[in-house]
């Protein structure tokens, strides 16, 4: 039916912006606008497809509601300070560098949640690619492999298959490049979410 | 269209605002949510749109404002009911005199230079 899918559809939406919000929260959220949905079906006449677009309507976006969680937006008094150059720069670093910068990231206030959220997730998931790429890299076949001056008896012909620990992977090289510049597109994104905010 | 500026400070002002009135719509006994929301909803600028009232209340209810019980309904499932807490009481009536307060001084400054 028409009206049903209207309904899930701007259910699915409020879902989705909601993606930040702890689980249990955003399903207590979910729950609510659905009752509210059904109890003004119950008002009306007729579940009608435009007393179902009223209903959405007059509930307003769901980016709306989820942005109405959210306590009142810190960005607008709070003057970006010492706490968050020290997550920016820390967010550089490598390693401890990474805990430390998400540490500080999750301490501040200046930062939306969601800024938080995506800021965070940017600094993961670079830093999860060079461990697969260097996971790939060490099964990988000796075409992806540099040769290694001395490496000697591993089988060059054409039936040379023997694992490639004869030579360093290209992916290898490449995906411990990107391990220490993985800090670097979270640290960008957050830097320039400080400058809008000013 | 008002400029953004206004626009911001209107918006801080509701978000501050609109949970005393939930808090005075039940100062005479708990109340139906869908009904509250509705009530609200009626109100000339309070409130954006329905959905934002049920952050606030649950708001509400995690600072212990007010508690929700559920309550059968002749037609239809169990109903969500909101109710004052003694918490909620005492926040209301400190915010009714503060408002009391803040809003005539606001306004006699606003007014002083056109008359």
């Amino acid at each position: 039916m028409q009206t049903d899918r209207l309904i899930d559809d701007y259910l699915r939406r409020l879902e989705a912006a909601a993606a930040h919000l702890q689980r249990s929260r955003r399903e207590e959220l979910v729950a609510e606008i659905r009752e509210h949905i059904e109890a003004a079906l119950r008002e009306e006449d007729a579940a009608n497809e435009v007393a179902v677009r009223n209903i959405l309507e007059r509930l307003g976006p769901p980016e709306e509601i989820v942005d109405a969680t959210e306590p009142a937006p810190m960005e607008i008094s709070r003057d970006p300070g010492r706490l968050e150059t020290a997550a920016l720069v820390a967010l550089v670093v490598p390693f401890v560098g990474w805990i430390v910068g998400v540490a500080l990231v999750l301490l501040s206030q200046v930062w939306s949640r969601r800024d938080k959220f995506l800021g965070i997730a940017l600094a993961l998931l670079p830093a999860a690619l060079p461990f697969i790429f260097i996971a790939v890299g060490s099964n990988s076949g000796p075409e992806t492999s540099l040769p290694v001056p001395g490496g000697k008896a591993s089988g060059s012909g054409p039936e040379g298959m023997s694992s490639g620990d004869g030579g360093v992977g290209v992916l290898e090289v490449l995906g411990i490049v990107l391990l220490f510049l993985a800090g670097a597109p979270s640290a960008v994104f957050l830097g320039w979410r400080l400058r809008r905010s000013d | 269209m008002e400029p953004v500026q206004t626009r911001n400070v209107v918006s801080q002002l509701r978000r501050g605002t609109v949970e005393y009135c939930v808090l005075a719509l039940l100062r005479d006994g708990e109340r139906y949510g869908f009904e509250l929301v509705r009530e609200l909803a009626k109100a000339d600028g309070l409130v954006t749109s329905e959905g934002t009232i049920y952050p606030l209340l649950t708001r509400l209810r995690k600072d212990e404002l007010v508690t929700t019980f559920w309550q059968e309904s002749e037609a239809g499932p169990p109903r969500r009911y909101y109710r004052l807490t003694d918490a909620g009481r005492g926040a209301l009536a400190d915010f009714t005199g503060e408002w009391g307060r803040f809003r005539d001084s606001v306004d006699a400054i606003l007014m002083k230079g056109r008359k």
